[in-house]
């Protein structure tokens, strides 16, 4: 560390020296205002479908709204800037208290009757785009509730492109100041609301035209209106839930199929990739991304694998349906959406483990997509193989690459870390699920799918999550948390160092 | 690279390695089991192969180097493994393949643990005792190839057990010297060790053939039994206690055993940081087990909840794979929480498996560098073992050594389920063989004869693998190795 990083120090933890909770509070109490507004669209769905739901959402909207005011009230002059510390209680809260504000109106419900678990698990696999459901019996469902749950996801997603493309690398979680747009200066680390803002923004538009190009394309394709759109928030902020029980299998079109494909990839992919190209309107940027190169690598190796393992385990008739459901398969488990056309625990051989296993790599960073992301495997797999050549040349300067430009140690070290943590949570979590009496399948294959924020597993939990304990269900909430938050938000909150001063 | 001195190595490794035949000769007249002509087969087979091999390069007597290193490790457990497998090929009692004979040479000498053999009982006994015989060779062979040649070619962080000489000397790569030294202190600790152990199970019960026999799988924490059933076959406590003692013993960083026997003091065992963990971890998990199997009410009493906890959670976290209880019908977490404990391992520099404990403390304290560096975003934190600040290389290579054990895991786990074994079955068997445990899960809970052929020699690599830390493997696949 250099003597001007050590003044620097001294500088921002004066700065830090208390947190702003009054200002968390007071942002925490609009987000909940804000948000009660989306229980509207539901309250307009139910008249305009007239399946008597709509008090539920209308008592939900009143019993947030109440909640945001009560805490915006006492706070709402506590208007100081944010600075890193905010971040990690903002991002982690974030998506808690948004999961429980969610689960209101299915608590309130009576079609379906739900306990609190359940709802809360809805909620939170909704909002963190996981897509696992311990509903059943999709399609009997009033239209506003179903259309609420994909709400929930598309709200979701374009959350997580915001937090992954303006506030993580801010915070440089798990090696994500990688992503940090190269601005010089004492500015980069202290404030936070600016860049958000402005970026928030842009990133809305574009979320927004890209879930109604994949609307109008399910629409022309053949869906009905209602279908077209509930499934084009769950499609762009690759989430998975769907209005039928059958999931994309329930329209058996190759059309709807190829508009699914079309756009879990285009979710999948980093947000200001599309952002440079929207603005830019060049095409060839993306190409030159060495993550998107890798990303779009994996999907293409991993669907003629699959398509040549269901041909030879003749799961399928022909190449042509092996291929058709691969490539489904293949993109829907890697961008984490969890949208299925067949039952891929099933599948011959290796094929349902590899595919859990492809939910790990998961999409692009900053896309809507889980998993641990592809640029962090890269740099894995470059940094594991520096490892080995360190060993043959034990004195050489070896530095890891990206995109041609060398990578800073303290990235190479935080995905390192990273993976590490990731691993370990995985496993302490799959016991704690087996401790609960779940078979090692069911366990395994649970806790992959919502860390990686997946969906359906294997086992028990191949389409839902109903036949799990309820504390198994709250481990598993966790497990989507964490993965959403990519851990290390959770575990800063967790570390006494945190909150000492 | 001097090819020719590697070979020479090799030649000689293979004439020495070649005696350790005559043992079991013996033992077979002993007990006239009628299998003398197989071990001295064997015997003359490989004395020729290892003459012939080291005849034309026997003048090359050029110094070895780090390169050179990489690969007489490597080379030493194929070869050897390779050799060990011949009188089990030869033997006509049990009659086994090729792949079995070298799996079960593998499992030997890796000191995993995992046998495809059954009915061992009714076995000759010169066949029992050349299994355990390999099984102690391969438990000196790794104490050896860790404390004196791992930290030379600084596999996974373990520089850090390199002495600090400084100088000129450690820039040239002489390597000869150190391992002669380090290598006759460390056999006369083993011996010793290996004694007092085949004393003590003489002494509570067991005959002078079992105790030796047990005494050897022991102490290299490595898991064979002469009986089908294991330890449970004694069904004596103070037996299972004396294989947790020494089970314990074999799994504690040998140079700490150095050190004790040197200036006699036991001290130095509580100043290691690494050792303190390995005990609480190891406390931590019994007690765990204990309750946990108590609790679900699958043993009645306490007592015997404990006991079987105890050497259970010992034998899986020091690798070694001895069973008094199949812990995969135990109930809940059990039986995937004693497979994970075998990731862990013993401490490094020890006869046990799995990825060691110094490189999880590591991992630990580097994962909480990475949380305390996210609000303290531009402060220094040393990671620090024992109070001194660690080498950014040394993280480096944990980290790395971390993924790159994950992702052989997971590759091998899938391909042993391309063969169309089931998950449980596949995620154990790789587990159980990449951490030099022995005993799995599912079909591979007893043995691994359920496997055919083809998963059979995925297990031999992983055993291989696991052994020899990957790295040294992962190099020798490397064209940067072989380049100029």
């Amino acid at each position: 560390m250099s003597r001007h990083a050590g003044a620097r120090l001294g500088r921002l933890q004066g700065d830090d020296r208390h947190m702003n909770l009054g200002a968390v509070q007071r942002i925490f109490g609009m987000l909940l205002m804000i948000f009660s507004l989306t229980m509207l669209p539901p309250v307009g769905i139910s008249l305009l479908f007239d399946d008597h739901n709509w008090s539920p959402f209308a008592d939900a909207f009143a019993i947030v709204l109440a909640t945001g005011l009560l805490l915006w009230l006492p706070a709402r002059h506590r208007r100081r800037e944010l600075r890193l510390r905010d971040g990690f209680i903002i991002v982690a809260l974030f998506w808690i208290v948004l999961g429980l504000a969610g689960a209101v109106p299915l608590v309130l419900t009576d079609r379906p009757v739900m306990t609190v678990t359940d709802a809360v698990f809805e909620a939170v696999s909704g909002f963190t785009t996981t897509g696992a459901t311990t509903l059943v019996g999709l399609d009997d469902l009033p239209p506003s509730l179903l259309y609420y749950r994909q709400q929930i996801q598309w709200f979701g997603g374009i959350g997580i492109v915001v937090l992954a493309v303006a506030l993580l690398p801010v915070l440089g979680v798990g090696g994500m100041q990688l992503l940090k747009a190269e601005t010089p200066g004492p500015v980069k680390d202290a404030k936070l609301t600016p860049r958000i803002t402005a970026t928030a923004k842009a990133l809305w538009l574009l979320y927004l035209v890209l879930t109604v190009a994949c609307a109008g394309g399910y629409y022309a394709a053949g869906m009905s209106p209602f279908d077209a759109i509930t499934h084009s928030f769950t499609t762009v902020s690759s989430g998975g839930y769907s209005t039928h029980d059958a999931s994309l299998a329930h329209f058996d079109s190759v059309a709807v199929e190829i508009v699914a494909i079309a756009f879990m990839f285009a979710g999948g992919i980093n947000f200001s990739l599309h952002f440079i190209a929207w603005r830019y309107r060049r095409i060839r940027d993306y190409g030159r991304d060495a993550e998107f190169r890798a990303y779009v690598g994996i999907i293409v190796a991993v669907t003629l694998l699959s398509t040549v393992i269901l041909y030879a385990g003749e799961a399928f008739d022909g190449v042509a349906t092996s291929l058709r459901r691969a490539a489904f398969t293949a993109v829907s488990v890697q961008t984490s959406t969890g949208y299925t056309t067949a039952d891929f625990s099933l599948w011959p051989g290796a094929l349902p483990v590899l595919l859990i296993f492809l939910s790990f790599v998961g999409g692009s960073a900053g896309s809507t997509a889980g998993g641990m992301k592809v640029v962090r495997w890269l740099l894995i797999a470059r940094q594991g193989s520096r490892e080995v050549l360190r060993l043959i040349h034990p004195r050489a300067e070896l530095p890891v690459k990206l995109g041609g430009k060398p990578v800073r140690w303290q990235i190479v070290d935080a995905v390192w870390g990273f993976f590490a943590v990731y691993v370990t949570c995985f496993a302490v979590l799959m016991m704690m699920l087996l401790s609960t009496g779940e078979n090692q399948v069911t366990a395994f294959s649970a806790i992959a799918t919502c860390m990686n924020n997946l969906g359906p597993g294997l086992g028990e939990v191949s389409s839902n999550f109903t036949t799990i304990s309820p504390a198994g269900k709250w481990i598993c909430v966790m497990a989507m948390l964490l993965g959403r938050l990519e851990i290390f938000p959770m575990l800063v909150l967790l570390s006494p160092a945190f909150w000492r001063r | 690279m001097h090819f020719g001195a590697v070979q020479r190595i090799l030649g000689m490794l293979l004439s020495l390695f070649s005696l350790s035949m005559l043992p079991s000769a013996g033992v077979s007249l002993w007990y006239r089991d009628g299998e003398v002509h197989v071990f001295v087969l064997a015997f003359v087979l490989l004395v020729v192969v290892g003459l012939l091999v080291w005849w034309p390069v026997r003048k090359d007597r050029r110094e070895l180097r780090l390169r050179d290193g990489f690969l007489v490790v490597a080379l030493f457990w194929v070869v050897l493994s390779l050799a060990g497998a011949v009188p089990l090929f030869l033997s006509t009692q049990p009659v086994v393949s090729v792949t079995d004979a070298v799996f079960e040479s593998v499992s030997g000498l890796t000191t995993t643990g995992a046998t495809v053999l059954t009915g061992l009982d009714s076995l000759p006994k010169s066949i029992l005792y050349y299994r355990q015989q390999l099984q102690w060779l391969g438990g000196i062979g790794i104490v050896v190839l860790a404390v004196a040649l791992l930290p030379m070619l600084g596999v996974g962080g373990m520089q850090l057990y390199r002495a600090e000489t400084p100088g000129p000397s450690k820039e040239s790569h002489k390597i000869t010297p150190r391992i002669a030294q380090t290598a006759k202190a460390l056999w006369v600790i083993y011996v010793a060790l290996t004694v007092a152990c085949a004393l003590a199970y003489w002494l509570a019960g067991m005959t002078p053939f079992d105790a030796i026999a047990h005494s050897f799988s022991t102490v290299s924490t490595a898991g064979f039994s002469t009986h089908d059933a294991s330890l449970a076959h004694f069904d004596n406590r103070l037996i299972e206690g004396i294989a947790v003692v020494f089970m314990f013993i074999g799994s504690v960083n040998f140079a700490l055993h150095f050190l004790a026997w040197r200036r006699l003091r036991l001290a130095n065992y509580l100043l290691d940081e690494e050792f303190r963990s390995f005990i609480w971890a190891l406390a931590l998990l019994v007690v765990a087990t204990w309750l946990y199997l108590w609790a679900s009410g699958y043993y009645a009493s306490l007592d015997e909840a404990f006991f079987k906890g105890l050497f259970q959670v010992v034998s899986t976290h020091t690798t070694s794979g001895f069973t008094t209880a199949d812990f995969s019908l135990w109930p809940g977490v059990l039986p995937v929480l004693l497979l994970f404990t075998s990731f862990i391992g013993g401490c490094a520099n020890s006869t046990s498996g799995g990825m060691k404990v110094i490189r999880w403390l590591l991992i630990g304290k580097q994962g909480a560098r990475e949380v305390r560096r996210l609000i303290h975003p531009s402060a220094e934190f040393p990671v620090r073992i024992g109070g001194r600040p660690v080498q950014w290389r040394v993280v480096d290579a944990v980290w790395g050594f971390f993924s790159v054990y994950v992702v052989v895991y997971v590759v091998m786990m899938m391909l042993l389920l391309a063969a169309g074994h089931d998950q449980v079955t596949a995620f154990s068997a790789i587990a159980a063989t990449l951490n030099n445990l022995g005993p799995g899960l599912g079909a591979v809970s007893a043995s691994f004869a359920a496997l055919e052929t083809s998963s059979k020699w995925v297990c031999i690599v992983a055993m291989l693998l696991g052994r020899l830390e990957i790295f040294t493997l992962l190099v020798l696949v490397t064209p940067g190795f072989w380049r100029r």
